[in-house]
């Protein structure tokens, strides 16, 4: 599908986060994601939560969903790992239902071996807990996918991911 | 090592039924996994704002955060053992930086993994969870150490802007009835309760 908007992929992400009426943001640092987390601080329909940790985003996204908030949460392949027992007994039982935006790491332009084993494993273990792992590996694909990922995890009540792979993102970058 | 707390403090149901005693009707209240959840539902099951946490051990005070966040213009209490605040111990510096003035962590420190055999904790010893609270920036801290006391800082916490920890230290009863209410069922109570309309 070919995108007929001029926006760039990060800016489609915000695009599509606001179309699922999200408006809380929880994140923990990365390279790819910080671009976006920018714009979304600097946009009034947003509340941005900077983690100490990637675990308590699920629990505060629960908190926000059971009072009326929808929320997202932004991490890095390794925070994806720091988070499995807060979905498998927290969110998934509850049928407490937000997008992850996971930057991808360990794959095409890695430099860091330490990030291959884990980095394959997510999608797997995404599979594994009976979520989705909905993959944008191109630019055009972002508008669609970042949208109806979102939305996904609302008609499926429970966490969805949506990878922002490194393709896409042309990874982290340093050594 | 076993911990041998000090049986002649104020038990933890006693102090739950008088948080649900002295708050009003709009407060929410959460409990986190194993003890505190067990005395809330047996002592008030019919409360509509409660939330029960039955797993993810550690994420009450973060699901009380993000009520917080959420219902701005209502009091948020969580209660929660401390084993289970030592895990989530990342938490307090989040609530700290961000500090929503109406959130109130009430910890339930018996000193031990009560309810796995009572494995001394390091606040047996060594740790005091409410200077680490301080040192996160959740400037109101009380450590109430009779009944009296304790209705005094909870009495504080609800009407005082926050963010609030009362951290007590308890004596080891076990906890009241084990419950395993179905978890999609304690979700569409509360957001019923709420007001709020699910996907």
């Amino acid at each position: 599908m070919v995108s007929t908007s001029q926006r760039t992929w990060q800016e489609s992400i915000v695009d599509a986060l606001k179309a699922n009426d999200i408006h809380l943001v929880c994140h923990v640092s990365d390279s790819v994601l910080a671009p976006i987390v920018r714009n979304l601080e600097s946009d009034p329909e947003f509340n941005v939560v900077t983690l100490t940790r990637e675990e308590e985003g699920v629990g505060t996204l629960t908190g926000a969903y059971l009072g009326g908030v929808r929320g997202a949460l932004l991490l890095q392949s390794s925070g994806f790992g720091n988070i499995l027992n807060a979905l498998g007994s927290l969110a998934i039982p509850y049928q407490i239902p937000f997008p992850i935006l996971l930057s991808a790491r360990g794959g095409f332009l890695e430099h860091n071996v330490v990030q291959v084993a884990w980095g394959k494993a997510v999608p797997e273990t995404v599979e594994s807990l009976g979520m989705q792992y909905f993959s944008m590996a191109r630019e055009d694909e972002v508008p669609f996918v970042a949208r109806q990922g979102i939305h996904h995890a609302f008609v499926s009540r429970r966490p969805t991911v949506i990878g922002i792979e490194t393709q896409l993102s042309g990874g982290k970058r340093g050594s | 090592m076993e911990a041998n707390p000090d049986r002649q403090r104020p038990e933890r149901a006693d102090l739950t039924r008088r948080i649900v005693d002295l708050v009003d009707d709009d407060t929410i209240l959460v409990s986190g996994i194993g003890n505190a959840t067990f005395d809330l539902r047996a002592l008030a099951g019919d409360r509509p704002l409660n939330f029960y946490m039955l797993g993810s051990m550690g994420q009450a005070i973060s699901i009380g955060f993000g009520l917080a966040i959420a219902q701005p213009d209502r009091s948020v209490v969580v209660m929660e053992g401390e084993g289970s605040v030592l895990l989530n111990l990342s938490a307090l510096a989040t609530i700290g930086m961000v500090a929503p003035p109406n959130l109130t962590l009430v910890i339930w420190d018996n000193e031990q993994w009560q309810i796995t055999g009572g494995q001394a904790l390091s606040t047996a010893t060594t740790c005091d969870l409410s200077a680490v609270a301080r040192g996160c920036g959740i400037e109101n801290g009380a450590t109430p150490t009779t009944v009296a006391e304790f209705e005094q800082a909870v009495r504080f916490a609800v009407d005082a802007p926050g963010p609030h920890t009362i951290v007590t230290k308890i004596a080891p009863t076990p906890g009241m009835t084990p419950q395993r209410d179905d978890p999609v069922s304690i979700k569409l109570n509360f957001m019923h309760a709420l007001g709020i309309q699910p996907d």
